[in-house]
């Protein structure tokens, strides 16, 4: 006969080796998870903190250059012409962008979702832009769109599409809504296919055309797609450096100012003017508008996908 | 009895021989050997072999004498961003490349080393310098570095065209516009002259003119200089180069007819368009010689921990028989009196009395001349006046 006391004690014992468990259990988690924490501490928490702190300070290449403590770098950037002009520059390329971007890759995602002949060709080929290097890419693109490439040759333009202010920034959106298109695509494509067939099944059943059923459920069901493209690309699009960098050669946002992007202004005011409090700053304001848009995209387009 | 001596005569010799080879070890190991990084980036193997020769040079002769062993050190990508870290680290290398266009920045910054006393106690030589060229290397009396070699600007023509227009490469800006305007009308190439929108180029013309980009930027001598460099191209006398093109390629391809540019055009030349004749002259003037040069010098980062050694290796980078062997390719001009540049490079030579160091030592040199590309940009397309770029370009210089 097990007597209460007996009950007791072994609940007792069960309760300690439960709690050992799970101390040992949160241990190895903890464990883990020191790694990617510290890794997430030093090389980006720690380097954040560090840029609000210098953002205060006249900071050089060696440190304080001048005495005085104060938020005159953040006066100095809202108050200098090129950041605004920058920060148009940015909100035009985005703007333009990231919906192109979707539009095409949820265009190739639509016809590579069909059982179509050579879906896997199309698949790769239609991928390969986003794997290329988008410093070859950019250089080809240059030679192809230069006044006497081959674009020009063939449909009898004379225009300098990447040296004319007014054609540049149309040239970097094309180039660069192409080349992540393949990305875009992939995401969309996933999405698409966690549409369950029973629905398409129901509209097949009510004779609903194939452009209502895109607009009516297709779409519809890719919100939450929609979502992520547009925060992550949105974000991707506005740290825009590397196309531009090559073919201004440099951060100078030549022609008059077209390619001039908030990266490049911090650009240059650390390595141009080794002001790096001033680029600290601009860098922190930046980081304060973006994470200010990600909140408002998670507000509006976010709710209605959580809904 | 004549046995054991010669016994005991072998071995006290044989101790005598094991006792002086060892001392000679201990003396060896008693020489100090400090290890000396020079570095830059390369332009390309040339270069690159270029600089591994002088260091084997100098660690054959200076360096085995002194007890500095030098090891040349390529840095690769970004050169400005990868020693503005090492300046930060402290650990940028002993003795390093600057360019002109940034030395105010970095004695601004503080992390470039004033070489005056290291001059003064060795007896180095500053004379067999050209004045200019050094003095894009200075601040006030102060020598940041020495340089290593430069090139100004040259006009460089096709034959073909210049031949067919029957004109030859002009001196004047007058003899330009005519020469341009005989091309234009008598050959295939419809816009003669390739104009960079760049003041690396229009600065020369401003020279030129009587004007200076470090005085009185706002003058009439500049605006009538800025005038007549727009005007080129806004006449159809003068194109800029498409983008991914410079006016070497220009020239190169047959496009161009006259072009501006430095002696690194010659290198070029010959590997990529070795069948296209052209010819080089002077660059042209009006009222007066004018002309930029651009120029790299040898330095010591301040923190530098070997400075001594640093200053031998320089000392002898920039001396005489360094420069010797660096002019050897002929890959740029000497910056040294005393040193021939390689044969053909005349027309360049001769304008280092009066060529104006490119960044003028001005700390904000970096973030003007953004606004110099930018501002021309603009009033090439019309839509900032000569004016305006001069005031915004004249700010930017003061730091505003």
């Amino acid at each position: 006969m097990v007597t209460p006391t007996a009950t007791r004690a072994a609940q007792s014992r069960f309760n300690t080796s439960l709690r050992g468990a799970r101390a040992r259990e949160a241990g190895w988690g903890f464990g883990f998870a020191f790694v990617p924490l510290a890794v997430l501490g030093l090389f980006f928490i720690y380097p954040l903190g560090y840029a609000v702190y210098i953002s205060f300070f006249h900071w050089g290449i060696l440190g304080k250059t001048a005495p005085g403590t104060g938020t005159f770098n953040y006066a100095k950037v809202f108050h200098d012409p090129i950041f605004g002009t920058a920060l148009k520059n940015i909100a035009e390329y985005t703007f333009a962008v990231v919906p192109l971007e979707m539009t095409l890759g949820l265009s190739l995602a639509l016809v590579i979702n069909q059982k179509i002949r050579g879906r896997n060709f199309f698949r790769s080929a239609f991928y390969f832009p986003s794997i290329a290097s988008s410093v070859a890419i950019t250089t080809i693109i240059l030679y192809i769109f230069s006044q006497n490439g081959l674009f020009n040759h063939l449909f009898g333009f004379s225009t300098d599409w990447f040296g004319n202010a007014s054609t540049i920034g149309w040239g970097i959106v094309s180039m660069n809504a192409w080349t992540t298109s393949g990305t875009v695509m992939l995401f969309y494509l996933a999405a698409l296919q966690a549409i369950p067939d029973d629905v398409y099944e129901a509209a097949a059943l009510d004779n609903t055309s194939a452009w209502r059923t895109f607009w009516k459920i297709t779409f519809p069901l890719l919100r939450p797609a929609h979502f992520f493209c547009l925060v992550v690309f949105g974000i991707g699009a506005l740290k825009l450096f590397d196309q531009p960098f090559l073919i201004a050669k440099g951060a100078s946002g030549a022609p008059n100012y077209s390619t001039m992007y908030p990266s490049f202004t911090i650009y240059n005011a650390a390595f141009g003017s080794y002001d790096f409090g001033l680029a600290a700053a601009a860098g922190v304001i930046y980081f304060v508008l973006i994470f200010g848009l990600t909140v408002v995209q998670r507000l509006t387009v976010g709710r209605q996908e959580a809904a | 009895m004549t046995k054991r001596l010669v016994v005991i005569l072998g071995l006290f010799v044989t101790a005598v021989a094991l006792l002086a080879a060892s001392a000679a070890q201990a003396g060896h190991r008693s020489v100090k050997v400090t290890n000396v990084t020079f570095a830059g980036w390369s332009s390309g193997p040339d270069e690159d072999a270029l600089d591994t020769q002088m260091a084997n040079a100098f660690n054959r002769t200076v360096g085995a004498k002194e007890g500095v062993h030098v090891t040349w050190q390529v840095i690769n990508g970004d050169y400005g961003q990868a020693m503005t870290a090492r300046f930060a680290a402290h650990n940028a290398p002993d003795v390093f490349y600057v360019d002109s266009s940034v030395i105010g920045s970095w004695i601004k910054q503080g992390v470039i080393q004033p070489l005056n006393g290291y001059v003064t106690k060795s007896h180095f030589d500053t004379k067999a310098f050209y004045p200019k060229l050094l003095g894009a290397f200075e601040k006030g009396k102060t020598i940041y570095g020495f340089p290593k070699d430069w090139s100004p600007l040259a006009t460089e023509t096709n034959n073909a065209l210049l031949a067919q227009a029957g004109v030859k490469a002009p001196r004047t800006w007058a003899q330009l516009k005519s020469d341009a305007q005989a091309i234009q009308q008598k050959t295939s190439a419809k816009h003669p002259i390739c104009l960079s929108a760049d003041w690396a180029r229009m600065g020369a013309f401003m020279y030129q003119n009587g004007g200076s980009i470090t005085n009185n930027l706002t003058s009439s001598a500049n605006a009538q200089a800025v005038n007549f460099y727009v005007g080129l191209i806004k006449s159809g006398l003068a194109y800029t180069p498409p983008a991914g093109s410079w006016c070497g390629q220009e020239l190169g391809q047959g496009h161009a007819a006259i072009i501006f540019e430095g002696n690194w055009l010659l290198p070029y030349m010959k590997s990529t368009y070795p069948n296209t004749h052209y010819g080089v002259a002077p660059m042209v003037h009006n009222k007066k010689q004018g002309n930029l040069a651009f120029t790299v010098s040898w330095s010591i980062a301040k923190n530098d921990k070997n400075k001594a050694a640093a200053w031998k290796v320089l000392s002898w980078l920039v001396g005489k028989q360094g420069e010797k062997i660096w002019m050897s390719k002929g890959l740029a001009l000497s910056p040294r009196k005393d040193v021939p540049s390689i044969g053909g490079r005349k027309p360049f030579l001769a304008a280092a009395p009066y060529a104006h160091g490119w960044g003028f030592g001005n700390p904000n040199f970096a973030s003007a001349y953004t606004v110099m590309g930018n501002d021309l940009n603009a009033v090439i397309a019309g839509s900032k006046t000569t004016q305006q770029m001069l005031a915004d370009v004249g700010k930017a210089l003061k730091g505003k």
